[in-house]
């Protein structure tokens, strides 16, 4: 059986930006819960910090709560290879 | 006609007392400026022809290396968060703030006519630079370290104060202690202290050995770093290697700016 390789904070942030993306920029959190595979308590810190850090925003339609990707969210998934290539060439 | 004269003193075996403030005989090997003023201003020429032109050059490369790696990784930081990619930038703003302190600050004040703090006390000057740049390298070489190995060590903020501590240790204990035998000491531990860090967290690294591995570089960085150091402290230990070491290093900053450049895209 293969061993599934635990996924690091930056690779989750940018898995749950990605399936933000893929939802045409707007979903409401309870399937971006179920979709991002993680845990309601592990899945509400990333997602605060995601808040925080400006990549995510909520909005509100008809009562309904929506996710959507801020500019600096898109910047983000554009630049995560690069990111990842960085942190493996020094071992950081 | 007015006259200015540059007179660099090496300070052997002599116990100083300036202003009511004693200067220790730790401060025997530090090269000291003394300023004769008999006139309005020094030319740069004559500072440049003072034996520290070199050295001047070689600081302002690796404090422009140092700040572009800074810069360049910048937008990273601030996208991510990410620890490693943190340190990282840090320690190369702390190299390129260690070899400000050590020649730039002398030089501007030379420059803009502020010699007025020099005549003050040139000795106290020379100590607080001194301090300052032995600070700021040993913190640069921990927080290389730490950028390396900060997955494994679970409490950073008892880490970073320990680095602070060990990094003011070093500092004052070079300052106030002094003597070369205890500088040799000093360098060695904090050498041994890299190595060992660095030796330990590549056999514990579960990626597998690539070409153009970064360990080689951070390895031969603080070898040449702590050389660094000690070229400072005991400027006649090193002196026949001193330009070497000086391009050993340009050459390692260079190699990392490169890699740096190349892989955030700037």
């Amino acid at each position: 059986m293969e061993k599934r390789v635990k996924r690091g904070k930056l690779e989750i942030m940018r898995d749950i930006i990605f399936i933000i993306r893929e939802h045409k920029n707007l979903i409401k959190p309870t399937p971006l819960l179920r979709k991002s595979n993680l845990s309601s308590t592990r899945f509400q810190e990333y997602f605060s910090e995601l808040k925080d850090k400006g990549f995510v925003r909520e909005t509100e339609e008809k009562k309904n709560k929506f996710v959507s990707l801020t500019d600096k969210g898109f910047k983000f998934l554009e630049r995560y290879q690069t990111i990842i290539g960085f942190i493996d060439e020094f071992e950081l | 006609m007015f006259l200015t004269f540059l007179v660099q003193l090496k300070i052997n075996n002599l116990v100083y007392k300036q202003g009511g403030l004693e200067i220790h005989k730790s401060l025997k090997d530090l090269s000291l400026v003394i300023f004769i003023k008999m006139g309005p201003q020094l030319p740069i020429g004559s500072f440049l022809a003072g034996g520290i032109g070199v050295e001047l050059i070689y600081s302002f490369i690796i404090i422009v290396c140092g700040l572009m790696i800074y810069f360049s990784t910048k937008e990273m930081d601030k996208l991510t968060s990410y620890e490693g990619i943190k340190y990282f930038r840090l320690s190369f703003l702390f190299f390129a703030l260690a070899y400000f302190f050590r020649y730039f600050i002398q030089f501007f004040l030379f420059s803009f006519n502020l010699k007025g703090i020099l005549e003050f006390s040139p000795m106290f000057f020379g100590a607080i630079s001194l301090l300052i740049f032995l600070y700021f390298s040993s913190m640069a070489l921990f927080f290389l370290l730490y950028s390396v190995v900060w997955k494994k060590w679970d409490h950073s903020r008892l880490t970073i104060t320990l680095f602070n501590l060990f990094s003011l240790i070093i500092a004052f204990a070079s300052i106030f202690i002094g003597g070369r035998l205890i500088y040799l000491i000093i360098n060695l531990i904090l050498l041994l202290i890299v190595l060992s860090i660095l030796v330990i967290a590549h056999k514990n690294s579960k990626k597998k050995p690539k070409t153009g591995s970064p360990f080689i570089i951070y390895l031969l960085l603080s070898i040449f770093w702590i050389l660094n150091i000690t070229d400072v402290l005991i400027p006649k230990f090193l002196s026949i290697y001193q330009l070497f070491v000086y391009l050993v290093s340009i050459a390692l900053f260079m190699i990392i700016l490169y890699k740096v450049l190349k892989k955030t895209g700037n």
